[in-house]
């Protein structure tokens, strides 16, 4: 069926672009996507695998499991491959988290990094004494709980001025934490490796990549995650929220407690991204103050236009492209980050409801 | 279609010529070169690199080298997070046997760990925080250049020597700077010398018109700085627009052609530094290395720590050559390094993989130029430090 | 502490609240103009400073060594080049997402202040390292006690009112300005009375970046370097003091940028005075923090922006 058709040749195309090596190969790949997504849209191919995704839910969702685990198996002995795909479940979570204060209620936040550099430093510094399932729920509790103190001025703001209260609690957060010598200073800190119920993650399991376990605690969270916001989506919770975003005036009009839903989304958000970043910082080992500024949380910012604001796949398609391609195009390594902001650009130019727009809610299912 | 007999006696020809020539062809064994090729120390990372690139190129025109050497290099911008990335990509690549590593004590410190983790064997060419060999002791992790210990030490005695009494300490807030804050100040106290006030600064730090204002009011005859390069600029410049006049006295972290030009030649004029080693001139293999690096014509001169990154790189290759691209014999071999000649002297490592490099040099910037301080006028008595 | 002292810092804080405020009326020009947030103004700084170092270089190499005329040079060529770069990215950036919503044309203006930042630090021969500017004001000191007055500090001052004024008279006092003021009060309505909206627009653009080139050569002159990177904390600074002025109004906007700077200062002299131990680098937490804590209070900024909206 086309739904299976379009899984396996997603998953085929991950298998090729992380296992090429060589520029020219990579470039062709890239080249390959970059025209021929457009040109199946064309051909109406795409519609027709969305549609059939649509019509068998289950089996759509099935398949994409089953085509992740067989990319993983795949890989298995690479260090670089699993660690990319690590990163970008993680990632993921953070920014379906992020997902939920922008895409349903519109309470946008540039400070991520901050709320992932929370759950990363709760690592570091619960790590080596409280079990690590409780450190990741920690970390997500703390996060959520330092942006409970910007909710009053949110709350009372709109707009650009929104923005800016979160954009100041980024670089605070990220100064704070330089100049504070109890947390590492500019210098971070060493994290332990994560250790679920007895298993270390960090012993590799035969010959398989130490990180390939951090791919299945990836997995498992974004899974977790992934069916949790899904959930709220569809709930009244979701239909508040997204009124929130559409009108807030009429929300008001109608007796809907607009402070509550904002206050609602904001927390949940800043919670997965808290337990992300735990969860991330005990897979690099490593936490500073340099891995969370401005520019980290622009990045997951991207990540959720680049995917269709308000969009779950779009999620997840957007952290592999900003997460992975800059890492293979090794040869443009200097200019990444250019070539990244003109391809960001471009799409808000072009096509600004992103890769994957999220579709109109469903009311009749 | 019938293939003709001709095409098929060809490619088979061309089959056995290929063939023929991988046997013929040296195994390729990849060496990483880490190092701060971007940002405001990127002329020692560069010159670091440079270095390095030049002893494996060195070594692949000799023909009874059983290996043809690749350099990997990789960028760490002198920060702890991105280092800690770059360590990882090149010591999950098992193709990469070892790696020459960090100027940046910042970026060595954190990545201590990294290296231990995945067993890749390191030898590190600029960084002089003690604690990266000596704070774990791990078979990973080894060092050609010395410690900062030794620095501060000399560096201490023979300001006090000249006379100087009063000290203001400005450090970066690294574990660098921080460290040099410590060192010196043991030793300051120990030759007699006062330290009236401390400043911690941040490594980005760009307006320091603050911490110099209350400097100024403490009357010191010294500014010691613990830092880098890019901050030791902007303190200079910020010393002589606020009129706070004293000698600036910085480490290793200010040795380098980018602090004179980043100054001006008659603003940078009287600075002091100190460093491990000998100016290249004066080294064993000084001259050698001096001439083949000009015979290169790279576009960037190799800094004070080039010869280290040479060193390091020979060092490592003459490892590979004798026990095979092997990490862990690689790893076995360097804990066996005593008395190694090399271009910077005798390399040999003690059981926490440090090289002890007793001599350090003093140098003054005179006339745009950083000068030995026994051949500069102030050495000799005909200009003083103001 | 003796007042001359003081007077150093407040000479400090002066300075750098004259460098922000000039950010900050750009900043205020482009919302009041298009509503939107540009924030690769500061960005566009940075690329300024850099232009005017390049004319500097190219000067020195032609042999034209007097020091006004070298000034006089780079900041002409400094402001032209970024007045030309502003309406530019007003045209063909800004004014094709009007109709977008406004986070987009905020992400789009963070990617491309990025992109110049990259563009600079990849393009400008070895743009990464921190690059010295030419010292090109006279260096005399006159000493008042304890606080040494620098003549090239009193000219940088001087010349920060001159430029804020000139904005400022530009904007009240010419028909140029009274039709970037109708259009920042109500576009539809400008465009009925014969205003021509995409023009004052690309010169409001033209304008501000203007202005920030100006700040950039000032930054530059000051602390005698710049880097690639100076664009980016001077241009969330320069935002949030906009938006503590309240947005849309200039002396809003200088008076944030003066109070931030103010902000900066107290938390340097004060914080270690008060709290022992506390090293002067938590200036930054105090002054972003205290912004935050002032948005609670004043959720529009200190000059409320008045602003119709339709339910």
């Amino acid at each position: 069926m086309n739904a299976l058709a379009g899984v396996a040749a997603i998953a085929l195309y991950s298998a090729l672009f992380l296992h090429v090596e060589s520029q020219a190969a990579v470039l062709a790949l890239v080249g390959a996507a970059v025209i021929g997504v457009p040109v199946l849209g064309r051909l109406g191919w795409l519609a027709r695998v969305a549609a059939s995704l649509d019509e068998h839910r289950l089996l759509g969702r099935v398949a994409i499991a089953v085509a992740l685990l067989a990319v993983v198996a795949l890989f298995h002995d690479q260090h670089f491959a699993m660690l990319m795909v690590a990163s970008v479940l993680f990632y993921t979570v953070a920014c379906l988290g992020l997902t939920v204060q922008f895409g349903y209620a519109g309470v946008v936040n540039f400070a991520g990094a901050a709320f992932f550099g929370v759950g990363g430093y709760t690592s570091a510094v619960l790590g080596p004494h409280i079990p690590h399932i409780a450190v990741l729920m920690i970390g997500g509790l703390l996060a959520a709980l330092l942006g409970s103190v910007l909710i009053l001025p949110i709350l009372r703001t709109r707009g650009h001025y929104a923005a800016l209260i979160t954009v100041a609690f980024g670089i605070l957060f990220r100064t704070f934490i330089e100049v504070n010598d109890a947390l590492g200073g500019p210098q971070g800190l060493q994290v332990k490796g994560m250790n679920l119920f007895g298993w270390d993650l960090n012993t590799p399991i035969g010959e398989w990549s130490f990180y390939t376990n951090y791919v299945l605690v990836g997995l498992m969270l974004a899974a977790l995650a992934f069916v949790l916001v899904r959930r709220l989506e569809r709930s009244w919770v979701g239909l508040n929220l997204d009124a929130v975003r559409l009108d807030e005036t009429a929300c008001a009009v109608f007796g809907i407690d607009v402070a509550r839903w904002k206050i609602l989304a904001f927390t949940f958000g800043n919670f997965f991204a808290g337990v992300a970043g735990a969860a991330y910082a005990m897979m690099t080992g490593f936490v500073a103050p340099s891995s969370f500024t401005f520019a980290d949380s622009l990045i997951m910012v991207s990540i959720i236009l680049l995917g269709g604001i308000g969009s779950l796949w779009g999620v997840a398609l957007a952290a592999a492209i900003v997460l992975v391609l800059p890492e293979k195009l090794q040869a443009l390594q200097e200019y990444r980050f250019l070539l990244y902001a003109v391809l960001v650009i471009a799409i808000l130019l072009v096509r600004p409801q992103g890769l994957v727009p999220r579709r109109p809610r469903d009311y009749f299912a | 279609m019938r293939i003709s007999a001709v095409r098929c006696a060809v490619a088979f020809a061309a089959v056995i010529t290929a063939a023929g020539s991988a046997q013929a062809q040296k195994q390729t064994v990849k060496l990483a070169f880490i190092g701060p090729l971007t940002g405001g120390v990127s002329a020692n990372g560069i010159g670091g690199r440079n270095s390095a690139d030049l002893a494996v190129r060195l070594r692949n025109d000799e023909a009874k080298a059983k290996y043809k050497y690749e350099l990997v290099s990789l960028d760490d911008e002198c920060k702890p997070n991105i280092a800690v990335q770059a360590a990882t990509k090149a010591a999950s690549d098992n193709s990469i046997i070892a790696g020459v590593t960090h100027y940046c004590s910042v970026t060595a410190i954190a990545t201590v760990d990294t290296y231990h983790k995945f067993g890749f064997p390191v030898v590190v060419w600029g960084a002089v925080l003690p604690d990266i060999t000596y704070r774990n002791k791990y078979a990973e992790v080894h060092r050609v250049n010395g410690t900062m210990i030794n620095q501060n030490d000399v560096a201490a005695k023979f300001m006090t020597g000249l006379g100087f009494k009063r000290w203001v300490v400005i450090h970066d807030t690294t574990d660098y700077g921080k460290a040099h804050d410590k060192y010196f100040t043991d030793y300051l106290n120990k030759y007699g010398g006062q330290i009236v006030g401390r400043f911690g600064v941040t490594a980005d730090q760009q307006d320091f018109t603050a911490e110099l204002t209350k400097a100024k009011e403490l009357k010191p005859d010294v500014i010691y700085f613990g830092g880098l390069t890019p901050i030791g600029v902007r303190i200079r410049s910020q010393m002589d627009r606020l009129g706070l006049q004293a000698v600036f006295e910085g480490t290793s972290g200010i040795k380098s052609d980018a602090y004179i030009e980043g100054l001006g030649a008659k603003l940078a004029e009287g600075s002091l530094s100190f460093i491990e080693g000998a100016p290249a001139e004066k080294l064993p293999g000084g001259n050698f290395f001096t001439s083949q690096y000009a015979a290169q014509r790279y576009d960037q001169g190799p800094e004070a720590y080039g010869p280290f990154a040479f060193a390091a790189a020979s060092l490592l290759m003459d490892v590979i050559e004798k026990v095979g691209p092997n990490r862990k014999r690689v790893i076995d071999e360097l804990a066996k390094v005593k008395d190694r000649d090399s271009i910077i002297g005798k390399i040999t490592f003690d059981d926490h993989g440090q090289n002890v490099v007793p001599l350090i040099s003093k140098y003054v910037v005179q006339d745009g130029k950083w000068v030995l301080w026994e051949d500069s006028d102030y050495g000799q008595g005909k200009r003083k430090l103001k | 502490m003796d007042v001359g002292l003081l007077g150093q810092y407040v000479a400090n804080g002066l300075m750098l609240g004259m460098i922000y405020a000039m950010v900050a009326v750009g900043f205020t020009l482009f919302f009041g103009v298009l509503d939107v947030i540009q924030f690769s103004h500061g960005d566009v700084l940075t690329v300024g400073a850099f232009a005017g170092l390049a004319t500097y270089i190219g000067l020195t190499l032609a042999g034209i060594a007097s020091p006004w005329l070298q000034l006089a040079a780079v900041l002409l060529v400094a402001v032209a080049a970024m007045a030309l770069l502003g309406a530019l990215i007003g045209k063909y950036l800004v004014l094709p997402l009007r109709a977008a919503p406004p986070l987009n044309v905020l992400l789009l203006t963070l990617m491309l202040g990025a992109a110049l930042r990259e563009c600079v630090r990849l393009f400008y021969p070895q743009g990464a390292n921190p690059k010295p500017f030419p010292r090109l004001l006279p260096a005399d000191t006159l000493a008042l006690g304890s606080f040494s007055l620098r003549l090239d500090n009193a000219l940088l001052l001087a010349a920060g009112l001159a430029a804020i004024a000139a904005v400022h008279l530009v904007i009240t006092r010419t028909r140029l300005g009274l039709a970037i003021r109708a259009v920042a009060q109500d576009a539809e309505t400008a465009r009925i009375m014969g205003i021509d909206f995409e023009r004052i627009v690309l010169v409001t653009f033209a304008l501000g970046s203007g202005l920030a080139a100006a700040a950039g050569v000032m930054n530059g002159l000051y602390y005698n370097e710049i880097n690639f990177s100076i664009g980016l904390l001077l241009g969330v600074i320069g935002f949030s003091a906009a938006v503590v002025g309240g947005l849309g109004n200039i002396y809003g906007a200088i008076l944030g940028g003066f109070l931030f700077a103010a902000l900066q200062t107290i938390g340097a002299v004060l914080l270690p005075a008060i709290f022992r131990g506390v090293p002067s680098a938590y200036k930054d937490v105090f002054a972003f923090a205290a912004v935050i804590a002032f948005m609670a209070w004043r959720p529009t900024g200190l000059i409320a922006e008045r602003s119709a909206e339709r339910v």
